[in-house]
């Protein structure tokens, strides 16, 4: 017996039967829709991620003042030190041969008022160099230079979701917006970089000279951060050496006493993400998998009750020449048509989810053709994996008992 | 018991030697044959008859390759087949045999055609001669206008015909027919008799019907009569009846073809 003639078959059966077929394969469906979600979900935030990464700019080291995760002191201690100076940032820049740029940084935050619009955001405050580190280019105007960062100059770079929220479609460059109730010019829009894997939109924020920032809204010296550049991929091992022998020089740290900063890179916090990444899909996806088992137990339940409604055909089949392999493989076929016909709906439910998920929650999802190829895989196995007891009881049939079955 | 086989059937199409059959259920044995020897020539129309019990249900179970004797041998077309597989089984019910039922043992939901054409596809025929072979066998029980009909859109007559020209399609040497009769009203029977002599007579069919009825035993020219599971009688029948003569004098009726 050919395979269109067993789909046809198959297809009759269970059309006999239409909610009972779709009942059954509601299992695989739930299950292969959670397959393809979560795949979709984990490598859209594993892509979102390494394009967050590689937003921060190529080669970026990150420098926070305090002791760091690792060492028992707690993370708010970042930004309360003191430890870091301006000058410890000039002299990285001017005497570590690995290091390109250096842009030192300050957090805050506040209100944002232009004309009749208000927006609470977030405030960096930094050098011009951030611009140039973070590969952050402005879309209108210019950034911020040196020069108004010495002279602590009122001056704001704006990012695309603050200029929607104030501007509307005006164009913001030269007007006057307040912050906290100083009046800043604005003097440049960056370009759209879009949310980042967390979630965070990272065009709602403001770019202000740091000097401005802490003077006028933190009222002290300290800085929160720093990025700096490598020369080159290949140098930020080395950039993190000379920083930190430098800034232990400086801080006067002796041998076997703990810095008083500590420096992340790109690669940790991609293999940060990216664990946290697999942790959730292995969760998610044993969650799947539970699913397609319970599906596929629902499939076999169903096989058996149909093969024990169809005794009597099985019997006639045989009768007139089938063989237990043929019986077999009709069994068969029907499982698997209808294992994978609901994983079909499922990779349609699974692709629904995602877009619902990344417009609802401005996820980022990603449904890639080899997960789609591997729910189809996976709702094949259990159709044949499941149906092959059933379909065995069947082909086992004794023809003259079959034959005789009411 | 043992007879010879009659004259007219020179090669012999079923020979039983010795059959025996036993099932065991539970602590019981129950043997349902006891050595029955038996042959049958080609163009045969032979009645097997009666009562429950007898073993002839046994008999004719193993003569359609369903069953395998406990000992003895059963040669069909001259071929020891009391020793095969379930799959060897499977190809000579498919190629040598044709089964007609007293429920007529039609697929639900399935037409007239497709039902006739179950058979073919686990035979030989390549999927695209399937269809004018099938139609061909529904002509032949004067059905083929019928071919898009369900078994629930056909009078039981009709669906017996389907059947027989189900058993027929696959062109076996020997179609075996249990109680073909037995669901069906005696003008229907008759119509059922007259077509089976008639595929007996033209195509030069072996038939062996199970039939506990007297009446329809007439319409065939041997009787093989069991009881305990003994052959207990093997009679001639040198005039059997024409049941196509006696339908045609049945006083006229609705007719339901």
């Amino acid at each position: 017996m050919d395979l269109g003639l067993s789909l046809k078959l198959a297809w009759r059966a269970l059309a006999r039967n239409p909610l009972r077929a779709l009942l059954t394969m509601l299992g695989v469906v739930i299950g292969v829709a959670a397959v393809v979600a979560t795949l979709a979900i984990g490598q859209g935030a594993r892509a979102s991620v390494q394009a967050q990464i590689a937003s921060l700019g190529s080669n970026v080291i990150l420098l926070f003042p305090g002791t760091g995760p690792g060492s028992g002191g707690s993370r708010g201690a970042q930004g309360s030190s003191s430890s870091m100076t301006i000058e410890d940032c000039a002299a990285m820049a001017r005497e570590c041969p690995s290091v390109d740029k250096v842009a030192w940084s300050v957090r805050s935050g506040g209100q944002a008022i232009y004309g009749n619009n208000n927006w609470q955001t977030g405030v960096i405050g930094t050098t011009e160099d951030f611009f140039t580190i973070r590969e952050w280019p402005v879309e209108l105007g210019t950034t911020f230079t040196d020069s108004d960062v010495r002279n602590s100059a009122r001056v704001a770079v704006l990012g695309a979701t603050v200029v929607e929220n104030l501007f509307g479609t005006e164009n913001p460059i030269g007007q006057t917006i307040r912050i906290r109730n100083l009046p800043f010019r604005v003097v440049g829009v960056l370009v759209r970089k879009g949310s980042s894997a967390m979630g965070t939109d990272q065009d709602d924020t403001i770019i202000l000279p740091g000097t401005t920032v802490q003077k006028k809204f933190l009222s002290s010296n300290a800085i929160n951060f720093v990025y700096i550049s490598a020369k080159s991929a290949g140098e930020i091992n080395s950039a993190i050496e000379e920083i930190t022998s430098l800034l232990r020089q400086r801080h006067k740290i002796r041998a076997g006493q703990d810095d008083d900063f500590f420096i992340r890179n790109q690669a940790e916090f991609a293999s940060a993400a990216e664990a946290t990444s697999k942790t959730m899909t292995l969760l998610l996806s044993s969650i799947a998998a539970v699913s397609l088992l319970v599906g596929g137990i629902g499939i076999m339940n169903i096989m058996l009750v149909s093969v024990t409604e169809r005794t009597r055909e099985i019997g006639i089949r045989m009768a007139v020449g089938a063989r237990g392999r043929d019986i077999l493989s009709q069994f068969l076929v029907e499982s698997a048509f209808l294992s994978l016909l609901g994983g079909a709906f499922g990779v349609l439910l699974g692709v629904g989810i995602s877009v619902l998920i990344s417009n609802l929650a401005k996820w980022p999802t990603s449904v890639s053709p080899s997960s789609i190829a591997l729910a189809f895989g996976f709702s094949a196995a259990v159709g044949i994996f499941f149906g092959f007891y059933p379909a065995r009881k069947a082909a086992n049939q004794d023809p003259i008992e079959a034959l005789r079955y009411e | 018991m043992t007879s010879p086989a009659p004259s007219g059937a020179a090669v012999p199409v079923l020979r039983a030697e010795g059959l025996v059959k036993t099932y065991v259920m539970g602590d019981n044995e129950v043997r349902a044959l006891r050595g029955v020897t038996v042959s049958v020539g080609r163009g045969e129309f032979i009645a097997v008859r009666g009562p429950s019990g007898s073993g002839k249900s046994t008999f004719m179970n193993i003569m359609g390759c369903l069953d395998r004797p406990t000992s003895g041998r059963y040669l069909l077309n001259g071929i020891d087949v009391s020793s095969l597989d379930r799959d060897a089984l499977a190809r000579i019910r498919n190629r040598e045999i044709g089964f007609v039922f007293q429920g007529f043992n039609l697929l639900p939901r399935t037409t007239a055609l497709e039902n006739v054409e179950v058979p073919l596809i686990y035979g030989p025929l390549p999927r695209g001669e399937r269809d004018a072979r099938a139609l061909d066998a529904l002509s032949k029980v004067g059905l083929a206008d019928r071919a898009g009909h369900f078994p629930t859109q056909l009078s039981g007559g009709q669906q017996q015909r389907v059947a027989i020209a189900r058993a027929l399609v696959t062109r076996p040497t020997l179609v075996l027919a249990d109680e073909p009769t037995g669901n069906l009203d005696s003008r229907t029977a008759l119509e059922i008799m007259a077509l089976l002599q008639q595929l007996n007579r033209d195509e030069g069919l072996t038939v062996v019907v199970v039939t506990h009825e007297p009446d329809i035993a007439q319409f065939m020219s041997r009787a093989l009569v069991f009881k305990d599971g003994h052959l207990v009688s093997d009679t001639p029948n040198p005039a059997p009846q024409d049941a196509a003569r006696e339908l045609a004098a049945l006083p006229a009726e609705e007719v339901w073809t």
